[in-house]
C-alpha cells in the first residue's frame, strides 16, 4: 500500500530541530511503496497547491502529514486529500511542532520523537477505513411544551420563521406563572401587560396559524430521536367549543363550586369558570371533578345560559394525538420549595403565613380579594415580615440562590408601601442578592422605605414563627448571635425554585437527566445551557435553572436559534462517520454499552437480544468501545487495530 | 519488587505511551508546545477523542509491546466533552491498577490526571515527573508474559 507523508519545515519552526530528510529516509524503509517530501509551510496556499497537484499525480492509498497540531489545519488537510479523490479518512495528522519541535531543544532527540510519531502514524494509516458523511430526513416542525413566557416566546419566534409549532400546555390557559403577577421587577410593570400582547400574537397574529395551540394536554409518550420524534399527546376534555364568544353567562349560571388552583386555592370558583380575568384564551374551561354531571345529575345550568348553541359540549371526549417533529423545547417552568419542609416557619399552621406566590395572588386585582391586601380576618396589615432564602443557600434544603426572590420581596415592599403606607415591612434575609444592570435600584427603593427594617439571620431553623392573638409571634437568632422579637399581622416566605412535577415526568419521558433541586441538566452549563442532555431536545425557561422573564425569553430564543441552524427546512441532516457501530454476530446483549452511553445513544433490541447504536445521537466519545466485553463494538476512525497498530510502531 | 535490578537512571531513557483525549489534555500538551516549555522526549502520544474510549487492552499492550510506562490524561472532573467518559477512564484505570500489581508492574508507571486545555505548565509538569519516576524504576521486566 502506497503512503504518501508530507513533513512540514513550517518556516524553520520545524525544520530547526527535525531534520526531515534523515526522517523519509529512515520511515520510508520501513514502509515500501511509501514516499516522502518536505514542504516549506505546507498550510500556505503554495504549500497546499504542492499537495494537492502532488497527490493527483503520486495517487497515495493513505496519506500522513507532519506538521502542527491537527488541531489547527486536520479539517483543512482532510477537505484536500478528499478533493484529490482520496477518502479523508485515509489521512493521519501528526502533531510535529507543538508536541515535537517546540518542546525538545536537542535537534536529534526532536527528530528521534518526530520519527517515533510519523512511523507510528504510517503503521496507523494502513488500517484506516474509508468513511462517509451520511444524510437523513429531517422535520422541521418543533414541539414546544409549557406555554409560559419562554414557550410562548419560542413558539412565536420560530412561526414567525415559518415553522410549525405544536405548542402543549397542561393548564387551560397560556402565560405562565407571571401572567398570574400584578407587577414584574424591576419596573413594576404589570405581568398581562408585558406578557398579554406576545400571548394575543401566539392565539391571533399573523404567524398563528403556524402554531397548533394543544390547552389541557400533556405528553403521554416520546420514540424517535432528533430529526424524527413521535409524540403522543392526550388531551383532557375541555366541554366548551372554541366558538365560544367568552361572555361569562354560563359561569354566573353554575351552581357547583370549587377551590380555585389559580388563586393558590384561596377561594372558590365555578365549576364553568374562566380560569381568571383576562385569561386567554379568554374560554371557560368545565373542572369536571366538580361538574353536577360527573356526579350523575342532569344539570345543563351553564349550557342553558350560553347565547351560542353547541358552545358547551358535554359529550367532549380525551382526545390522544400524534404528532411527527424534528426538535422539542421543554419549558414547563419550575415550582417553589415546599414550605411546609421547614415546619418553624409555621406555613400551613400559622394564619396568615403565605408563600410568595399566594401574596402575588393577593396583591393582584384579579386575585381573590381584588388585589386589596388583608389578613384572613379582613384587616389590613400593619406590620409584616418577608422571610427570604427559604429553604434556600441551606444545605438541609436546597443548596442553591435562586437569584430572583430578593427582587420580587422588594417588589412586595413597593407594592405595600404603596397600597398601604405606614406599613411596617421586615425583610428577614441571609443573603441578599440583586445583580443584573438594572435591578439593584428595588433594593435602594426598600432601603429608603423609612417603615422596612432588615434583619439578618443565619440559619432559618433559628426562626421560630407561632400564632399569637391573631398575629404571628416571630423569635429569630440574628447572624451576629443577637436574638430578637416581632409581631407581625402577615408572613410572605420566599422560597427556593425547584424543578416542577412536569419536569420530573417529562424527565423520565424524555430520557432527561435532572440536578438534585429538579432542573434539567444541560449538554453543558456554559456553552449550551439552552441545549438538553439528549440530541434535538432543549431548554428554555425556568425548568433549566432558576431564571427570570428576561432569562427564560432569551433562553427562549437560543432554544429556537439551534433549531433554526440544526433543522433547517428541506435540509437533511448530516451523520458523522466518527461513531460506535455494533457488530450484532458478537453482541452478547450484555447492555453493559447502555449504561456506559453518556447520550443514551444505544438501545436494545429484545427480539434480537443485541444493542445498536443511534448513529445520529452517537458522539464518537469511544466509552461503549472501551467498556464492551465481547469486543463487539467498532469505534470508527478509533479502531482497536488502528491503536494497536499506533502502539506497536511506538515500541518496536 | 525484587526482581529489578538497580537501575542506571543517568543513561535509561523509558519509552512512555501517554493516550490523550482530544479536547482537554491534548489541547493541554498544544499549549505547552506554544509556550515552548521544554520536556523530556520520553512520552508518544496516541490521540484519542475521549479518555473513555482508553481501553485497559491498550494499556496492557503497551507494556507488553515494550513501554516502560503509560500515561491516561484525561480532561478534569466535570469538564469532559462527552460529560463523563473522564469518570469511566479514571474507574478502569483504578481496576487496571490492580491487575498490573498481579503482574509485578507497579503502580507508578500507569499515571492517570487531569489536564485542561489551559494546562500547558500541568502537562509538562506531570510529563516530567513521570518521566522522573520511571527513570528511578528503570526498565520494565516482565516476569511472565502479559497475555
Amino acid at each position: 500500500m502506497k503512503i504518501g507523508l508530507y513533513i512540514c519545515t513550517c518556516g524553520t519552526n520545524i525544520s530547526d530541530k527535525v531534520d526531515s530528510e534523515k526522517l523519509i529516509a529512515e520511515v520510508t524503509s520501513q514502509f515500501p511503496d511509501s514516499y516522502g517530501a518536505t514542504v516549506e509551510f505546507i498550510c500556505s496556499a503554495e504549500g497546499k497547491s504542492f499537495f494537492s497537484e502532488h497527490l493527483v499525480a503520486n495517487r497515495p492509498d493513505r496519506v500522513v502529514v507532519a506538521a502542527c497540531s491537527p488541531r489547527e489545519y486536520e479539517s483543512t488537510f482532510m477537505q484536500l486529500v478528499s478533493e484529490a479523490g482520496i477518502n479523508p479518512y485515509f489521512l493521519q495528522f501528526v502533531n510535529i511542532r507543538e508536541q515535537v519541535a517546540w518542546v525538545t531543544p536537542d535537534p536529534e532527540q526532536a527528530t528521534r520523537k518526530a520519527t517515533i510519531a510519523i512511523r507510528s502514524a504510517m503503521a496507523r494509516v494502513l488500517h484506516q477505513q474509508p468513511l462517509e458523511k451520511t444524510e437523513m430526513e429531517a422535520s422541521p416542525d418543533v414541539l414546544v411544551i409549557g406555554a409560559g413566557p419562554a414557550g410562548l416566546q419560542s413558539a412565536l419566534f420560530l412561526a414567525e420563521a415559518g415553522r410549525k409549532v405544536v405548542l402543549v400546555e397542561k393548564a387551560p390557559v397560556i402565560g405562565g406563572m407571571p401572567v398570574l403577577f400584578e407587577e414584574l421587577f424591576p419596573a413594576m410593570e404589570c405581568g398581562p401587560c408585558l406578557l398579554e400582547p406576545v400571548e394575543a400574537e401566539v392565539l391571533h397574529g399573523d404567524h398563528a396559524h403556524n402554531i397548533e395551540l394543544l390547552l389541557q394536554s400533556e405528553i403521554a409518550e416520546v420514540t424517535g430521536y432528533y430529526g424524527n420524534f413521535n409524540v403522543k399527546i392526550q388531551q383532557t376534555p375541555r366541554y366548551v367549543d372554541p366558538m365560544c364568544i367568552g361572555c361569562g353567562e354560563c359561569v354566573e349560571a353554575c351552581p357547583a363550586s370549587t377551590t380555585n388552583k389559580f388563586n393558590c386555592d384561596m377561594d372558590q370558583k365555578k365549576a364553568i369558570a374562566i380560569p381568571f380575568l383576562g385569561a386567554l384564551p379568554n374560554l371557560p374551561y368545565i373542572d369536571w371533578a366538580s361538574c353536577l354531571r360527573s356526579k350523575g345529575e342532569d344539570c345543563q345550568l351553564c349550557s342553558d345560559a350560553c347565547p351560542v348553541p353547541g358552545a358547551v359540549c358535554f359529550d367532549d371526549k380525551e382526545r390522544v394525538l400524534d404528532r411527527n417533529v424534528g426538535a422539542i423545547i421543554v419549558a414547563v417552568g419550575s415550582q417553589l420549595y415546599d414550605c411546609r419542609k421547614l415546619g418553624n416557619l409555621g406555613y400551613g399552621e400559622v394564619p396568615d403565613v403565605y408563600t410568595s406566590l399566594e401574596f402575588e395572588r393577593i396583591a393582584a386585582a384579579n386575585g381573590p380579594t381584588a388585589g386589596e391586601i388583608k389578613t384572613s380576618a379582613g384587616r389590613a396589615p400593619e406590620s409584616m415580615a418577608i422571610v427570604h432564602c427559604v429553604g434556600s443557600l441551606d444545605p438541609a434544603h436546597q443548596p442553591h440562590c435562586s437569584g430572583i426572590c430578593c427582587e420580587y420581596a422588594f417588589k412586595f415592599n413597593r407594592i405595600v408601601e404603596h397600597k398601604l403606607p405606614g406599613t411596617k415591612v421586615y425583610h428577614l434575609y441571609k443573603e441578599l442578592v440583586v445583580a443584573g444592570k438594572s435591578d439593584f435600584p428595588m433594593l435602594d427603593h426598600a432601603r429608603k422605605n423609612p417603615d422596612a427594617s432588615f434583619i439578618r439571620f443565619g440559619n432559618i431553623a433559628e426562626i421560630k414563627v407561632s400564632s399569637s392573638d391573631g398575629k404571628q409571634a416571630i423569635e429569630y437568632r440574628q447572624a451576629d448571635g443577637q436574638v430578637g422579637k416581632l409581631t407581625t399581622d402577615m408572613v410572605v416566605l420566599c422560597p427556593a425554585m425547584v424543578g416542577s412535577e412536569s419536569s420530573a415526568k417529562l424527565a423520565s419521558i424524555l430520557d432527561l437527566s435532572r440536578n438534585q433541586a429538579g432542573f434539567f441538566d444541560e449538554m453543558n452549563g456554559r456553552l449550551h445551557a439552552a441545549q438538553s442532555t439528549v440530541k434535538g431536545i432543549y431548554l428554555a425557561g425556568s425548568c433549566q435553572a432558576p431564571m427570570d422573564i428576561r432569562g427564560a425569553s432569551t433562553q427562549a430564543m437560543a432554544a429556537a436559534g439551534y433549531v433554526l441552524s440544526g433543522l433547517a427546512d428541506g435540509k437533511k441532516l448530516t451523520i458523522e462517520p466518527i461513531v460506535a457501530k455494533v457488530d450484532e454476530d458478537r453482541c452478547s446483549g450484555c447492555r453493559i454499552c447502555g449504561v456506559v452511553c453518556p447520550y443514551k445513544a444505544i438501545s436494545f433490541d429484545p427480539d434480537k437480544h443485541v444493542s445498536s447504536v443511534n448513529e445520529l445521537i452517537c458522539h464518537g466519545c469511544g466509552t461503549c468501545v472501551a467498556a464492551c466485553p465481547a469486543g463487539a463494538i467498532q469505534g470508527n476512525h478509533f479502531t482497536n487495530d488502528q491503536i494497536f497498530a499506533e502502539i506497536e510502531a511506538i515500541l518496536q | 519488587m525484587t526482581m529489578q535490578t538497580q537501575p542506571n537512571t543517568e543513561s535509561f531513557e523509558p519509552k512512555i505511551v501517554g493516550f490523550l483525549c482530544n479536547w482537554c489534555s491534548y489541547a493541554g500538551a498544544d499549549k505547552a508546545g506554544a509556550s515552548q516549555t521544554p520536556y523530556p522526549p520520553n512520552v508518544s502520544v496516541i490521540r484519542v477523542m475521549c479518555s473513555g474510549r482508553v481501553d485497559p487492552q491498550f494499556v496492557l499492550e503497551a507494556f507488553r509491546k515494550g513501554a516502560d510506562g503509560v500515561m491516561i490524561l484525561a480532561c478534569h472532573p466535570g469538564d469532559c466533552h462527552y460529560k463523563e467518559g473522564n469518570y469511566r477512564a479514571v474507574q478502569r484505570h483504578r481496576i487496571l491498577l490492580q491487575v498490573l500489581e498481579e503482574f509485578g508492574i507497579e503502580k507508578e508507571r500507569c499515571k492517570f490526571d487531569y489536564v485542561s486545555a489551559g494546562e500547558g505548565e500541568k502537562f509538562v509538569r506531570v510529563i516530567t515527573e513521570t518521566v522522573s519516576s520511571i527513570k528511578a524504576l528503570g526498565p520494565l521486566r516482565l516476569r511472565t508474559p502479559v497475555a
